[in-house]
């Protein structure tokens, strides 16, 4: 990326004064914003970072090799179980499926909310943000009582004659995947709104009076306009799927456990720290490959900083 | 004026909260303090109402309350040298993993266990409580003819519908696999895993695992699960609610918990203090118990508890003679983790 002109508060150069020098030394203005003073305010976060995301990080790193002896024991046992393999593989595509619903199903609601009218508009955000307000147990735990054989569904269903055996709806990726599209469905959305929200509607009326179909005028001026929200919510709903824990222990089933599950079980209740922390620096890496993988492909830093 | 008069406010408060700080802590200093950690929510604290308060007024001492019990963080605490826990309720295994790593203290010959059963004293630990793996089986499903053995448990032909097992290894399934298939309860320990999978095997479709008590009772009372291996308590309260359950008292195991001091825990004299208290105050456990249907663990307290509630403990007499047998938590300590991992494969095939 070059540098982002707008945010440069330096007083302007005298016009005509080595302009061939400032363009071939582009990061001599952000240089210059350290020695103003400028680069110091990000000195406390840097801090706090170090130290409270960092620095764990490196411990749980080097305990991942040294406990219980000095090796790769850890990462050996964790490859050679095509459980844990399975596990961490199932946590990618339950994570997946979870960021692509929220975002089907977030994406056109955003789009409404940009419609409607001011109080329309606030009761839409209130649902949205309902479930923020109720603890993630009771949510999950209503899907029980929603969802199960017994259930308000199932028992509506049978009720009608519309099936005759109870639907699986429950302990199964079915279950998981429903109550996580409800956890994970405002993260989606909002960032979805913000940037819908700040484009130019205008842009869609100049290109249907310069004879586009209005669905060629949405996808062709619209959509590429909301891709930067488009990619927010998805990192956002998919990094924060991987670590989902109650969820998949309350509406999955044995083989729905996710790796935040087998990391607390490792941790909490058979205390080989060492492995579990193998576990999660194997999580890390994965997700992190990933993700350069897909910035390869989508260009995730353009999006992110709204750059186009 | 405006800005002075705030910052005199700001000032002010400032000076209060730090004032209320330090006479907080000067209370915590004096070595009065216990702090009691257990699973949390109503339980504990009746249980710290019924065994801690009326002693701890009167040797003046502070109870603090902390919870859930985490067994990362108690290790965490041993191994920083900085623990704030002073009794903490465990399960048994964990507490003799505990006891053998050298993160709990051995306990005081003060404190007297003539009135405690043997199998679930250790060096290290004293019971706090008692309960038992029931079948519970929901009573509408069930209505005439219900499992009595864990044989008939297993049996999906004479008795149709899922059965719920709590989904971790410690909860008694393989025991119960094992006798449904014709082991004697006195030969059960070592367990033959292998042998309890086959078991399993011939109800892996009808197996639905729990994680919570709420799940727990969720389950059998709607009779999505009408079949359950229970914790006996669970079902004792879902009933008194209302819902159509009961307990099979037959082959029931019996389980418990155990309190422990974390090693170097600067309450660790007043907390031997209060276990050598605790085994001995049969009017507390049995208070406790009349308020969560768990067993009292010292001898004679059954005759302090409520005969309602009584009736429905695996110390009551009655009771106690259908037992099978104690869960051996020396074996769990040794192949939970083993078997945990072989449990979670076998699951997932």
């Amino acid at each position: 990326m070059t540098a982002a002109p707008a945010v440069d508060l330096r007083p302007a150069a005298p016009r005509g004064q080595h302009p061939g020098n400032l363009a071939s030394q582009p990061s001599r203005s952000t240089r210059k914003r350290w020695f103003d003073g400028w680069g110091l305010l990000m000195l406390p976060l840097a801090l706090f970072l170090l130290l409270v995301f960092v620095a764990p990080l490196a411990l749980v790193l080097a305990r991942s090799f040294t406990d219980p002896v000095t090796g790769l024991d850890n990462y050996r046992d964790f490859v050679s179980s095509s459980l844990y393999v399975d596990v961490l593989a199932n946590t990618f595509r339950i994570s997946g499926v979870v960021t692509l619903l929220t975002l089907v199903l977030g994406f056109p609601y955003a789009y409404l909310m940009t419609l409607a009218t001011p109080f329309w508009r606030g009761v839409m955000l209130i649902v949205v943000l309902v479930p923020f307000w109720t603890s993630l147990l009771v949510r999950t735990f209503a899907w029980v009582l929603m969802l199960g054989d017994t259930g308000v569904v199932n028992q509506t269903l049978l009720g009608l004659g519309v099936v005759e055996e109870p639907i699986a709806m429950i302990r199964n990726s079915t279950g998981v995947i429903i109550g996580m599209v409800q956890v994970m469905l405002p993260y989606a959305v909002l960032p979805l709104f913000a940037t819908m929200r700040s484009i130019d509607r205008r842009l869609l009326q100049a290109g249907e009076g310069l004879g586009a179909r209005p669905m060629t005028a949405f996808w062709r001026i619209y959509a590429p306009l909301t891709l930067p929200g488009v990619a927010a919510s998805c990192l956002l709903v998919f990094i924060s799927s991987i670590g989902f824990y109650v969820t998949p222990a309350l509406l999955g089933g044995p083989k729905d456990v996710m790796i935040g599950e087998l990391i607390v079980q490792q941790l909490s209740g058979v205390l080989r720290w060492g492995f579990a922390s193998a576990l999660a620096v194997a999580l890390l890496v994965v997700t992190a490959a990933l993700l350069l993988l897909v910035a390869r492909i989508v260009n995730v830093g353009k999006f992110m900083a709204g750059d186009r | 004026m405006r800005i002075g008069q705030l910052v005199t406010a700001v000032g002010v408060t400032g000076a209060m909260v730090m004032l209320s700080a330090c006479s907080g802590s000067n209370a915590a200093e004096d070595g009065k303090t216990l702090t009691i950690v257990a699973w949390g929510g109503e339980d504990q604290k009746a249980h710290v109402r019924a065994t801690a308060e009326a002693w701890a007024e009167e040797n003046g001492i502070t109870i603090k309350q902390d919870s859930p019990t985490d067994y990362a963080k108690l290790r965490a605490q041993v191994e920083s040298g900085k623990v704030s826990w002073g009794a903490v309720e465990v399960e048994p295994n964990f507490a003799h993993t505990a006891c053998d790593n050298g993160w709990a203290e051995k306990l005081d010959s003060s404190i007297d266990t003539s009135l405690l059963k043997d199998v679930e004293v250790t060096e290290c630990a004293v019971p706090v409580l008692e309960y038992a793996f029931t079948i519970g089986y929901n009573t509408d499903t069930f209505a005439h003819d219900h499992p009595t053995t864990w044989a008939e448990f297993f049996d999906v032909e004479k008795f149709p519908g899922k059965r719920g097992f709590w989904k971790y290894a410690t909860g008694a399934m393989f025991e119960a696999a094992l006798l449904a298939d014709g082991v004697k309860p006195e030969e059960l320990y070592p367990l033959d895993i292998e042998r309890a999978f086959e078991k399993l095997d011939t109800i892996k479709d009808q197996i639905v695992f729990y994680e919570t008590g709420e799940q727990q009772q969720q389950l059998v009372s709607s009779g999505e699960a009408p079949l359950i291996q229970a914790w006996n308590g669970r079902i004792f309260s879902a009933a008194q609610a209302g819902q159509p359950v009961a307990n099979e008292w037959n082959e029931h195991l019996v389980s418990y918990d155990q309190w422990i001091i974390p090693k170097g825990s600067a309450q660790a004299e007043v907390a031997q203090e209060w276990l050598a208290h605790y085994v001995k105050d049969l009017e507390g456990q049995a208070e406790y118990a009349n308020a969560t249907a768990y067993a009292p663990v010292s001898e004679g307290a059954m005759e302090f508890v409520d005969p309602e509630v009584a009736k429905e403990l695996p110390t009551a007499p009655e009771n106690a003679a259908k037992m099978s047998t104690v869960v051996d938590y020396a074996y769990w300590a040794e192949h939970y983790d083993e078997v945990s991992k072989r449990l979670s494969e076998w699951a997932a095939q």
